[in-house]
């Protein structure tokens, strides 16, 4: 712990103050554009897919294009264009409001930005199966997790990654299992443990894995972090969002889900003057 | 892969109309999508605009009833305390770039406010910070510093990423402005149990250069005013929001000229 001493020592802010020191890349005019040491336009640019650049810029590494074409089909299950799901919903209503599609596409990005669903999700996804399989290699079984989670949740199934809002089961797993297999990935130790995990949970409570789970199982098996998985999947809604901005948008304004006054239950104080 | 349960629409129970005990509006007898007034808890708007403060409403919408004198004038300081967190707060400087790169300006102030959600020197620490101080108000300050500063919690990097929520040190020394406006609320009748502790807990501070962040500041100002912690983090936006703006749209009539731009001499790209 220092002591107060005369003078402050403001080194660490003095040398970063005209200067950028970047580590990942940037545009040097008549030199090109670098990004984590590839020229972008020489060797990324029509050489390798819009996601695995994505995926560089997050990881600092280029992955092989099959796991950046995975999680391209992944970003395909995480979005559809639904209004009914939230984040969609914030971009039908920026459509019927007259925002412009930019603003809808990052006001639905907020908003999937939720301990409920969407990419920060996957935080606690990761957390959850790094930890299961830490505990089982140290000698738990999957139903001894199972049953400890059960007792925190005071014998709910609230296991991020298991179970969903608004239905049981989950589709979009059988879709993403058939392009792990196409793209010939492995099950590696998390997924195992996801799916054992799993068959607990579908035999004794009806509840299955959710697509965030089968994702956080999958990531983690790459060696992902759950910060480096939730950096991924930052966007991941968007495409759903804009299709759901302009359907509304393209509708006249005002008429996505109308309310009339009435359609709101007012239950706050009765009419009263003021003091 | 595994056989697949099918997938079953939960019976959930779901609100048929959206309920809030916040504002009711009446239709027209002509159209029901038409409102012809309303009321905040209870009060009619146009009586609201004719007589109370827009401080008094400001609160009246978030705790349901008026404040007394003493809460107004406490809550009225710290919004003028926080109206600007001033042109080199990351959250003003993203305004101010959004400006000079002529951004539609209806996106400056969400730009501005998404950036003032962090954790660092914004509202992202108030939440916490509200629930910190809720937590000691019973507990001695100086001893609560002393095991904190005990534990190595109060950070040595100078930002107070270490320090309890709404406490801490920028640019590796206290927050002087933090402590001044801190001050001055305190001096004021409405001020409370959570200002008068985090006062003294900052004094605890001192001698390891840190105290009040501003944060902190509003997080104890709204306890003693009886918001909710969930409220502090978009309510320290909201306090915000002014300044933000208004540096943001500062920028927004001058060429790109008028703001530095980093050359290349001094962008360097880092081998990893």
């Amino acid at each position: 712990m220092s002591s107060k001493t005369a003078s402050t020592d403001t080194r660490l802010w003095d040398k970063q103050r005209d200067t950028i020191h970047s580590g990942k890349g940037g545009w040097l005019a008549g030199k090109g554009v670098f990004c984590h040491g590839y020229s972008m336009l020489d060797e990324l640019v029509g050489k390798h897919s819009y996601f695995q650049v994505m995926m560089l810029n997050v990881l600092g590494r280029l992955p092989e294009r099959r796991l950046a074409d995975w999680l391209e089909a992944a970003f395909i299950c995480l979005s559809w264009p639904d209004p009914r799901i939230w984040c969609n919903q914030v971009g039908a209503l920026a459509g019927t409001a007259r925002s412009s599609v930019t603003a809808a596409a990052a006001a639905g990005a907020l908003a999937a930005d939720s301990t409920m669903y969407g990419a920060r999700t996957l935080l606690e996804g990761v957390r959850f199966i790094r930890e299961s399989l830490a505990d089982v290699e140290a000698g738990m079984t999957a139903g001894e997790i199972v049953a400890r989670e059960l007792r925190r949740s005071r014998g709910k199934v609230r296991i991020m990654g298991y179970a969903r809002p608004l239905a049981s089961g989950d589709e979009r797993i059988a879709a993403l299992e058939a392009v792990t297999a196409q793209l010939e990935f492995p099950l590696g130790r998390h997924m195992h443990l996801a799916y054992a995990i799993e068959d607990i949970l579908q035999r004794e409570y009806d509840e299955s894995m959710n697509i965030g789970g089968y994702v956080s199982a999958f990531l983690s098996d790459q060696g992902f972090s759950a910060e480096q998985i939730y950096r991924l999947c930052a966007l991941c809604v968007t495409s759903g969002v804009v299709a759901c901005y302009i359907d509304a948008r393209d509708k006249p304004a005002d008429t996505f889900l109308p309310l009339r006054c009435d359609d709101i239950e007012y239950r706050g104080k009765p009419p009263r003057n003021l003091p | 892969m595994q056989k697949r349960a099918p997938v079953k629409r939960r019976k959930e129970n779901f609100a048929e109309r959206t309920m809030t005990r916040i504002w009711e509006e009446q239709p027209a007898d002509h159209n029901p999508y038409v409102a012809t007034s309303c009321r905040c808890h209870g009060y009619d708007l146009l009586d609201l605009m004719a007589e109370r403060s827009y401080v008094d409403v400001l609160y009246l919408l978030f705790r349901g009833e008026l404040p007394t004198e003493d809460q107004a004038a406490l809550l009225k300081a710290l919004m003028i305390g926080m109206i600007n967190p001033g042109p080199r707060h990351p959250a003003t400087r993203a305004a101010m770039n959004a400006g000079i790169g002529k951004t539609d300006p209806v996106h400056i102030l969400p730009i501005a406010l998404t950036v003032m959600g962090g954790g660092h020197a914004g509202a992202g620490d108030v939440e916490a910070a509200m629930r910190f101080l809720r937590g000691h108000l019973n507990s001695d300050p100086a001893q609560v510093a002393a095991d904190l500063l005990q534990q190595e919690s109060v950070d040595q990097g100078g930002n107070g990423q270490c320090a309890p929520p709404g406490f801490g040190a920028r640019f590796g020394d206290i927050d002087s402005m933090a402590q001044r406006i801190a001050d001055q609320l305190l001096a004021l009748p409405g001020s409370g149990p959570g200002l008068r502790w985090g006062c003294r807990f900052a004094q605890a501070l001192a001698d390891h250069r840190s105290g009040w962040l501003n944060a902190g500041v509003a997080a104890a100002v709204l306890v003693d005013l009886g918001f909710r912690p969930r409220d502090g983090a978009g309510l320290f936006q909201l306090l915000a929001a002014p300044g933000l703006l208004a540096h943001g749209l500062e920028q927004a009539n001058k060429p790109i000229t008028a703001m530095p731009h980093v050359d290349d001499a001094h962008y360097v790209i880092e081998d990893r």
